[in-house]
């Protein structure tokens, strides 16, 4: 579904991603973890065929995003970080809006609507203007927008980082249902509750690279954590990558201070 | 030309959502209806009260057309505001990386943008104009119909024209506040266009107004035509805020330009189609320039002092001071040509051997073409190919003005094609010396 070889982007002299490569079959769940920084948003938007790779390759269902990021973008939904919604347009208008941009037929989409609505429990403030909406409520909005048109790959940057708990829980059970469904998913978080509950592969990238990609079993192998000795209980998601990210930074010191030396 | 391929009904979706903003925004709409109504109807009724209560015929009726210009222009000018709305406001309020990320083109944002601002900007116009129509004229026994139907057609120009500019600006700016300053560079000329129109509208000349308004057309095309070519999603969801060390950066930009640059002789096999065109602008020239003088087109007491003047310039005081005249006129309008070749689309390089062919040909009306050439033999011979190069050069500078790329890299092409023009001023200033020289000891 989703094929990303030797990925690098650059923003003039800054070197925003490099090198990466990952793949994510349908039903697939990515999950993407790093510091602020570290390239996943910029990694999510070539994805998306938003931006063009400086290098590399990245494709959806086998189309080249550079050779016509039209099409990968309509087999795409995109959550970003921010949700970006029109203010002054009520939630089913705005997300009509959006329906129709990706041609679903009109009375296909105003069901569509209706079910999600409902889902995220935002039946009864559906003709209200987003302007008006809370925090949470505009990235559920965001986050039926970006999956209305039954995407096959779903690209979310911290799809949950506003929502509460039980929001948040519901908005995972709804990832998982389309991950069923053959959806692949790539996402960005910094919740390793969220990484854990929705994860196949988990990347962790710093300074534009991926330092690891795998499953919990292979990250655990790569950390080189050993279980803990007085409970015998696994590292967590969350030592394992500390542990991985505090190595590379480690090396990079290193390397910094045998090159300042040389 | 190419144009971008789009499809109507995404575009129509992009502006509609963007009308639907414009007018759920209470204070811009009493804005846009105060507008509408109150100032035509405060124009109209002052050509009204000027005529009932003793105005001049002549001056009534300048007036109504001065009433209609100034309804026309109020209006137009919220097609800038809005414009320059249309992107960087939607990178300001975050709203536009959504839009982006959908399976729209960039030809169909770009125009669904184009059109809403457009469409909002001539229901303001229009509505004013009609407004402004039925109150002043009836019983007023005069209704220029021809000028009031090419004020409507340049006014579609005009504000097509200032819309296409702003949506660039737009596209450019990084905030809000950086669009509404570099508003000024649409503002400026715009205001020399409005002072222009103003002033054939006092004439109440129909077809000179016409000719304005086609002038205006190609102004808009050409702008238009920039906006779909630079539109790039890259640099709308680019990280930088603005250049850091402008001036180190800016110099390095020259000096690099200036570096691996072809030598004359392949800059101008490389340039040649900009030099046939200006090489044609001499015959041109001269033949539009002998229509006009044998059929009194322009008029030969209009040409006589402009002619005069010209030989006038050579000034007195001696052959050296004819020379160091002669030489210091010709430097200063290549000067001039590439300065202007950026604003004018390098209107300015094909005007180096057209202006002269043209008082050329009307001389030879005047006279005869044996004549006329004796006027510009021998010095012609050096002066002409100079003009030639430096008018290509001129076209050249000013293609990669108007030449827009999604990719970018304008500075890189404008400064590249100004050093090229800089470089040959090595050989074209010699020439212009040799060429005042001929002038005045053989000539």
């Amino acid at each position: 579904m989703l094929e990303v070889d030797n990925l690098a982007k650059r923003y003039g002299d800054v070197v925003a991603l490099r090198d990466l490569s990952v793949r994510v079959e349908e039903g697939e769940c990515l999950v993407l973890l790093g510091r602020n920084g570290a390239g996943k948003t910029t990694a999510l938007r070539c994805m998306a065929g938003v931006l063009l790779p400086t290098a590399g390759t990245v494709r959806v269902d086998g189309i080249d995003a550079a050779e016509d990021p039209t099409a990968v973008r309509a087999r795409v939904g995109l959550m970003p970080e921010v949700p970006g919604l029109y203010e002054r347009m009520s939630a089913r208008a705005y997300l009509d809006h959006f329906g129709a941009i990706y041609d679903l037929e009109p009375s296909i989409r105003r069901r569509r609507i209706e079910e999600l609505l409902e889902t995220f429990e935002l039946t009864d403030a559906g003709d209200r203007w987003l302007g008006t909406f809370s925090k949470g409520m505009r990235q559920k909005v965001a986050l039926i927008r970006a999956t209305l048109h039954r995407p096959r790959l779903i690209l979310a940057d911290e799809p949950t980082s506003a929502l509460d708990p039980d929001s948040a829980r519901r908005a995972w059970i709804y990832l998982k249902d389309l991950q069923k469904s053959g959806c692949a998913l790539v996402i960005c978080t910094h919740s390793m509750d969220e990484a854990e509950q929705l994860a196949g592969d988990i990347g962790i990238m710093s300074g534009g690279r991926a330092l690891a990609v795998g499953n919990m079993v292979e990250l655990r192998r790569h950390s080189g954590l050993k279980p803990h000795q007085e409970v015998r209980e696994l590292p967590t998601l969350q030592d394992i990558y500390l542990a991985i990210v505090d190595n590379e930074g480690g090396l990079h010191r290193r390397e910094l201070a045998e090159t300042r030396t040389a | 030309m190419s144009w971008p391929k789009l499809e109507r009904r995404k575009a129509a979706l992009v502006a509609s959502r963007d009308l639907r903003d414009a007018v759920s925004e209470l204070r811009l709409i009493v804005a846009m209806v105060g507008l509408t109504l109150a100032i035509p109807i405060a124009s109209a009724s002052g050509v009204r009260a000027l005529a009932a209560f003793g105005g001049g015929t002549a001056v009534v009726n300048r007036l109504s057309l001065v009433g209609a210009f100034f309804v026309v222009f109020i209006p137009a000018s919220f097609s800038l505001v809005l414009a320059l709305e249309s992107f960087v406001g939607e990178r300001e309020r975050t709203t536009l990386e959504v839009l982006l990320s959908t399976p729209l083109r960039e030809a169909e944002i770009y125009a669904g943008k184009v059109a809403a601002v457009l469409a909002v900007s001539l229901t303001l116009c229009y509505g004013g104009l009609i407004v402004y129509c039925l109150i002043a004229f009836p019983g007023l026994g005069y209704f220029p119909l021809g000028i009031l139907l090419a004020l409507a057609l340049s006014t579609i120009c005009q504000v097509a024209a200032m819309v296409a500019g702003a949506v660039i600006i737009s596209l450019n700016a990084r905030t809000m506040r950086a669009a509404n300053v570099m508003a000024s560079f649409i503002i400026l000329p715009m205001s020399i266009v409005l002072q222009v129109e103003a002033a054939l509208i006092l004439l109440g000349r129909a077809d000179f107004l016409w000719a304005f308004a086609l002038a205006m057309a190609v102004v808009a095309i050409v702008l238009l035509r920039m906006g779909f070519s630079g539109f790039s999603r890259e640099a709308l969801l680019a990280r930088d805020v603005g250049l850091r060390n402008p001036l180190r950066r800016a110099r390095r930009a020259v000096r690099a330009s200036f570096e691996t640059r072809p030598g004359i002789f392949r800059l101008i096999w490389m340039r040649r189609t900009p030099m046939l065109l200006a090489a044609a602008g001499l015959p041109f020239g001269a033949l539009a320039g002998y229509l006009a003088g044998a059929s009194n087109a322009v008029p030969s007491a209009v040409m006589r002092p402009v002619l005069a003047s010209l030989i006038r310039s050579t000034g007195e005081g001696g052959p050296i001071n004819e020379v160091a005249t002669v030489f210091s006129h010709n430097v200063l309008a290549f000067l001039l040509v590439a300065v202007l070749a950026i604003t004018t689309a390098g209107l300015s390089g094909f005007l180096l051997t057209f202006a002269p062919g043209f008082l050329l040909g009307f001389a030879a009306a005047l006279s005869s073409w044996t004549l006329a050439l004796t006027g510009i033999v021998p010095n012609g011979i050096v002066e002409i190919p100079a003009a030639i190069i430096a008018g290509g050069l001129a076209i050249q500078l000013g293609a990669a003005a108007i030449h827009m790329d999604a990719r970018g890299g304008w500075t890189d092409r404008v400064l590249a094609a100004f050093a090229d023009y800089v470089r040959a001023l090595r050989w074209l200033v010699p020439a212009l010396a040799v060429s005042a020289v001929l002038e005045v000891f053989i000539g």
